[in-house]
């Protein structure tokens, strides 16, 4: 038999094995072993971070690593080919692990695991649930033979580099809106923590190492270029996707451009305006190359005094309701400060903000802020008043300097507040500063003031859960303050709990609940927006309630997709389907009408706020709040179709909260929230007919939040210009109504701080006005205040004719059908568990009522898909009454619908 | 005297001294018009900063040009900038005006630049934008580039970031960047504010533009049948600048033969004859990401030298899409945001 391999191919393939052999060995010989040892650990402001416990190596050197738990964590460098034993030690309160490796560790545990590092690349270790907080380090895996990426030089060639030959390495993580940085000099990793001035002597040989997790960039650093990837394409920005990304190069300092303070940062136009840059310091040659330290975790903040190194508070963003701005360490403050969203800190501290536990997209605003904290001679005119033009994803990061009361707010989402104390230690008290200016151009309000304290109020209810008014409860409501020492006007030190209580009472018996003596028709369908239930990490469900009986007929949280704040709904013609939108999420939701079962759960657009049909086709429109523009879904179908866009391309997102339709189904009407106008858009052609500028009590930020459409005319209220403009559908101007005319915002509170100021014989206040509707016959508007007010406008007059009470935080109104005619106006409120039930009288309006108040919390015999397990029936906002009774709709109910109504109801426009 | 007449006067004054550079920070009154004109103008004589000095020496032409910043409608926010002048001298020191190329109009995306390898661009922006209620705070509007060298006074930053000075054009003064496209920064690069208003600038309004820096080499790769062809540049027959802002594509048209500019604005129908290459520069800008497609067509991707046929691109982020033109299809954006906004326009292709 023939052999099948002759002895050259014998040789051959013995030479081949031979080399392989060798390669595999030498590889072998090269190949280290790390044993690395990591804890996890608390930082004094309450963000997490590793910390390196010991590093040794096969090969023999380790690097000099800090002697503290940094953000980021220890830079681990390694060669392709090295075994790592990684053991990381549990020194939280909470569970942490490492990816990769995908270990969990309980806190005060010790878990190991082997890591082989196979590919060249930096890779981020992280922990993958408090990632976003701290929990982040680098691994660097180099190519054996020591070469890295090139760089080039001023003169165009591209160079190949050894990490031997490098001067500096600069780690830099980009997380929400915040650089996280470290630098290896010889051999020594120094923290660098947020934003750092990185330092290098022209020429020095500096490797960047960039990585991302979350939310993407895009990274930029001025007047430097690189090879992308080592590649001859020559780039100075970089996308870091979302998710996990890296991103490695070499640059050579200042070649071609010299020295200079050059700034880096992410080029996300929102980023940057969330403060997302730092400076990279190019010093001639025998200058110090060193880099300075920003803002830390470990610095000088409230209950941390030890250091004189800069601090850093960090707020979570959270869709958890109340606690929007979440302190991470609010464990420790809210004993003291009785909200989970208050932080303290000196003069010169920063403050931080991390979208980490939130599925919307927001902006980082500042809502008020001590007088003078923007001006130039002392403040800083560049950072105050601070905010993002758009809303986004990732976080936001600023030094305050000026002394007083700083409250941030999200423009998409008005009620999220996180408030900052700034406090000059030399001081008595907490300063609240001598006085505040506010966003709409309010400026240097007194800290005494009435509205200065109402809004404190306001904060302290709205932010903490056990403040909200329980109806289900025979205990008067007794709202807790934090009994602290405050500086206000003129120097005055008061207890803050003692001011709110003798100004707004304490102890407050609540309204009996009770059930209105005429039925209404239909049912009546409530966004119990922030209640919780056991099969969901998010809050909000559908309270069903039979208007005939008065009685909750079912609870719909929808587990199965996890329903994020259902906001606002609508239904089809046929009153067979409901649409849902999610405010803190992307999603419109549809829902069998009949057994509350869960149709379909689509992607529509970032934090979709209200959904309303066009009377004449059926078609759905959603109002994309955190964008710009009006989504349709053709009648019938579960696709949406472009938008129409509430801007022309290129101009502002407008940023569309509630809008409306006309009863013609012409026009789409629409509060831009961000823009500050009123827009009217041709539902056919999607083109733009006018946009009126909104409010006009206050210069500046009125906060249209929604509008009601009557028979020729647009009512829209003004969230922070506490007014309502009053337009023509040809979007022209008719009135504009001053909703606080009765109410002195400036003096202490007293007796007159509410009286008759505009003579028209009542005392009408409607402080924060939100939904807005017109009813069917288009005679009345009734308006929820969410500073705790109904008012009643006659629009034969245009003038607040009534004013009923409401709950902190009233929100939304919509009419249904009165059974024998006329209308209820049901009103719910945010932090309360009731619906009001409003007997709008037509014929009179001044003669309004309330005639009834209704529990919103389910009993048990109620079917759900879900249990409550708290703040039950609380969160009340979007409301829509079964059948549509509304002139325009009513005509196309179904027979069977239409027979339950009056035939004024089924055509209240003659 | 209106401000725009003071700024006529500066414009005639400035153009006789090329490196004049303003150091004090002028404060403007509507009633001291006349003071505040005659002061800039004596600076801008006396005060020759000469630190514009760029590293490296011209081996290229030299371009000399002049452009304003302009609020080109009164009822809109848009900014835009607007070619005054452009001229470019070659080594041999012939001077040659190309102004006529640009459009007259204040444009988004700005006017595109051009240059080569080796050139050198002294820019002077003019500040044109109205801004009567914050003058003394939000006056500043810049030129940032990318890409090429310049030193620290041509960053086109506030001295709030380059801690040395503020470094644009204000009503009353105007600012001069010199660019070095030195060998090695050939691409395509953005410009924009960096100034206006706030310390990230009005970029979001509408004030940017792009440089397209011309390789040494003069060649480009383009996918040709299927492969990829290394192609003299002088065989592109269209450049089409777009722009990916958040909700829109910004275009200007460049026809390669005679160098004229068109702009185009929003979504723009682009238009090619067959066989002819072509090149889309595409540049974002904003905050969302964007997935360029042209389905029909793949490009050569100059990381991995394969061809490609999407291209994710983030804020500030460049790409060029060079193809020989075949079959009319569209350009999009395929990402959820941009099918939502309709970021789409047609390519048609003349056979």
């Amino acid at each position: 038999m023939k052999p099948h391999i002759s002895g050259s191919q014998i040789k051959t393939i013995l030479t081949c094995l031979t080399l392989f052999t060798m390669l595999w060995l030498s590889n072998l010989a090269l190949a280290a072993t790390h044993n690395i040892h990591l804890a996890a650990q608390t930082l004094p402001n309450g963000q997490h971070a590793y910390r390196m416990l010991s590093h040794t190596s096969s090969e023999g050197s380790t690097p000099t690593y800090p002697n503290e738990a940094t953000i980021p964590g220890p830079t681990v460098f390694v060669k392709q080919g090295d075994v790592l034993n990684v053991t990381l030690t549990n020194n939280t309160q909470l569970k942490v692990g490492l990816t990769p490796g995908s270990i969990e560790v309980s806190p005060g545990d010790t878990r190991s695991f082997a890591y082989a590092a196979d590919q060249v690349g930096v890779f981020p270790y992280y922990d993958k649930d408090s990632h976003m907080v701290g929990l982040f380090g680098a691994l660097v895996v180099d190519n054996p033979n020591g070469a890295i990426d090139s760089f080039i030089d001023e003169i165009g060639n591209i160079v190949p580099t050894k990490r031997a030959d490098l001067d500096k390495e600069i780690v830099m993580f980009m997380i929400g809106s915040t650089f996280w940085g470290a630098e290896m000099v010889n051999g020594n990793q120094i923290p660098l923590w947020t934003n750092p001035t990185l330092g290098a002597v022209k020429d020095d040989l500096v490797r960047f190492h960039i990585l991302s997790l979350g939310p993407g960039h895009t990274w930029h650093l001025h007047a430097h270029r690189w090879p992308d990837r080592n590649s001859k394409e020559m780039i100075d920005v970089k996308m870091l996707k979302d998710g996990v990304d890296s991103h490695t190069f070499t640059i050579k300092a200042g070649s071609g451009v010299g020295t200079g303070y050059w700034q880096y940062h992410c080029h996300l136009f929102s980023h940057m305006e969330a403060g997302m840059a730092g400076k990279f310091h190019v010093v001639a040659a025998g200058e110090s190359g060193a880099s300075i330290a920003g803002a830390s975790p470990s610095g000088h903040i409230f209950l941390n005094p030890f250091t004189d190194d800069p601090g850093l508070v960090t707020f979570e963003i959270t869709d958890e309701p109340g606690r929007w701005f979440r302190s991470i360490r609010s464990d420790i403050l809210s004993p003291i400060t009785k909200t989970r969203s208050l932080e303290v800190i000196p003069p010169g501290g920063s403050v931080h903000f991390i979208m980490s536990e939130t599925n919307a997209v927001h902006t980082i605003t500042t809502l008020l802020w001590p007088s003078g904290a923007n001006d130039p001679d002392h403040g800083d005119h560049r950072v105050i008043p601070f905010s993002q033009t758009k809303a986004y994803k990732g976080g936001a990061i600023l030094k305050l300097d000026v002394p007083g009361l700083y409250v941030f707010t999200c423009r998409i989402h008005p009620y999220m507040f996180g408030a900052v104390i700034v406090d000059d230690p030399a001081t008595e008290g907490l300063d609240l500063g001598e006085s505040i200016d506010i966003v709409t151009g309010i400026n240097g309000l007194p800290t005494s003031s009435d509205l200065a304290t109402r809004l404190l109020r306001t904060f302290f209810v709205a932010t903490v859960q056990e403040n909200w008014q329980d109806y289900t409860s025979t205990k008067p409501w007794h709202p807790n303050y934090p009994s602290v020492a405050v500086r206000i006007s003129g120097g005055a030190v008061v207890n803050l709990k003692d001011v709110l209580e003798a100004r707004y009472g304490q102890d407050v018996k609540l309204a009996s609940l009770f059930k209105p003596t005429t039925p209404g028709v239909g049912e009546v369908w409530i966004n119990t927006q922030f209640e919780k239930t056991a099969g969901k990490t998010k809050p909000g469900t559908i309270t069903v309630l039979d208007a005939a009986t008065w009685t909750i007929k079912r609870k719909i949280a929808l587990p199965q997709i996890n329903m994020n704040h259902p906001h606002n709904m609508w239904s089809n013609r046929e009153q067979s389907v409901v649409f849902q939108t999610q405010w803190f999420d992307d999603k419109l939701t549809f829902i069998n009408r009949e057994d509350g079962s869960l149709i379909n759960n689509i992607q529509i657009g970032n934090t979709p706020s209200h959904v309303i049909t066009i009377p004449t086709n059926d078609d759905i429109t959603v109002a994309i709040n955190g964008e710009n523009g009006i989504r349709i879904i053709p009648a019938g179908t579960m696709t949406p179709q472009p938008m129409i866009m509430t801007q022309l391309p290129g101009q502002t997102a407008a940023g569309p909260h509630g809008h409306w339709v006309t009863a013609d189904g012409k026009l789409v009407v629409t509060p831009n929230v961000i823009t500050s106008d009123i827009g009217l858009y041709d539902t056919d052609s999607g083109e733009i007919v006018a946009r009126t500028g909104s409010g006009g009590v206050f210069p500046a930020e009125p906060h249209p939040l929604a509008v009601g459409v009557g028979i020729d005319k647009v009512y829209t209220t003004n969230l922070l210009d506490h007014s309502m403009n009053v337009t023509g559908l040809d979007g022209t101007l008719i009135k504009t109504i001053n909703l606080i005319a009765d109410y002195d915002p400036v003096s202490p509170t007293g007796p007159d701080t509410v009286k008759d100021r505009d003579g028209d014989g009542l005392v009408t206040v409607g402080v924060l006005p939100i939904q807005t509707p017109v009813d069917p016959t288009g005679r009345v508007v009734v308006t929820a205040n969410t500073g705790g007010s109904i008012t009643i406008i006659d629009t034969q007059l245009d003038r607040v004719v009534a004013m009923l009470p409401c709950d902190p935080g009233c929100h939304g109104v919509n009419f249904g059908a009165k059974q024998g005619g006329g209308y209820y106006a049901y009103v719910t409120s945010k932090f309360s568990n009731q619906l009001i039930v409003v007997d709008v009288d037509l014929n009179n309006p001044a003669n309004s009522s309330i005639a009834g108040r209704i529990s919103m919390v389910a009993d048990k015999s109620v079917p759900t898909d879900d249990k409550v397990v708290s703040l039950a029936g609380m969160g009340g906002q979007g409301i829509y009454a079964i059948p549509n009774i509304y002139n325009g709709w009513v005509q196309h109910l179904p027979d069977a619908w239409k027979a339950g109504l009056t035939a004024a109801q089924q055509n209240p426009v003659p | 005297m209106n401000h725009k007449a003071c700024a006529e006067l500066l414009v005639s004054v400035l153009q006789t001294s090329r490196h004049a550079r303003q150091k004090e920070e002028i404060r403007y009154k509507p009633a001291t018009w006349l003071t505040v004109c005659l002061f800039a103008i004596l600076s801008a004589i006396f005060f020759f900063a000469g630190n514009v000095a760029a590293q490296g020496s011209v081996t290229g032409n030299f371009h000399r040009i002049e452009m304003y910043a302009d609020k080109p409608y009164p009822q809109y926010e848009y900014l835009a900038y607007r070619m005054l002048r452009h001229e470019v001298t070659n080594p041999q020191g012939q001077t040659s005006d190309i102004t006529s190329r640009y459009s007259t109009a204040a444009i988004i995306p700005g006017p595109t630049i051009i240059m080569d390898e080796g050139d050198v661009a002294e820019i002077t922006l003019y500040n044109s934008i109205p801004n009567p209620d914050k003058i003394d705070l939000h006056e500043n509007v810049s030129l940032h580039v990318h890409g090429v060298h310049y030193d620290i006074v041509s960053d086109g930053t506030l001295k709030y970031i380059n801690l040395f000075q503020d470094e644009g054009a204000t009503l009353v003064q105007s600012y001069t960047y010199r660019w070095n496209a030195a060998v090695g920064t050939a691409g395509t690069w953005p410009y924009h504010d960096h100034n206006m208003s706030t310390h990230n600038g009005a970029e979001d309004k509408g004030l940017f533009g792009a440089l397209i820096v011309n390789p040494v080499a003069k060649t480009v790769a383009v996918n040709q049948n299927g492969s990829i062809q290394s192609v003299p540049l002088s065989s592109i027959k269209k450049d089409y600048v777009l722009y990916m802002m958040d909700d829109t594509f910004a275009g200007t048209v460049i026809d390669t033969q005679t160098g004229k500019q068109t702009p185009v604005w929003s979504n723009p129908a682009l238009t090619a004859q067959a066989g002819s290459n072509v090149r889309f520069h595409l540049i974002a800008l904003g905050t969302n990401f964007h997935q360029f497609r042209l389905p029909g067509y793949s490009w050569p991707d100059p990381i991995t030298q394969t061809l490609i046929e999407e291209k994710a691109i983030g804020p500030l982020e460049k790409h060029v899409v060079a193809i020989q033109a075949s079959t009319s299809t569209v350009y999009l954006d395929s990402t959820f945001a941009g099918i939502a906004q309709n970021m789409t326009g047609s390519f048609n292709v003349a056979p």
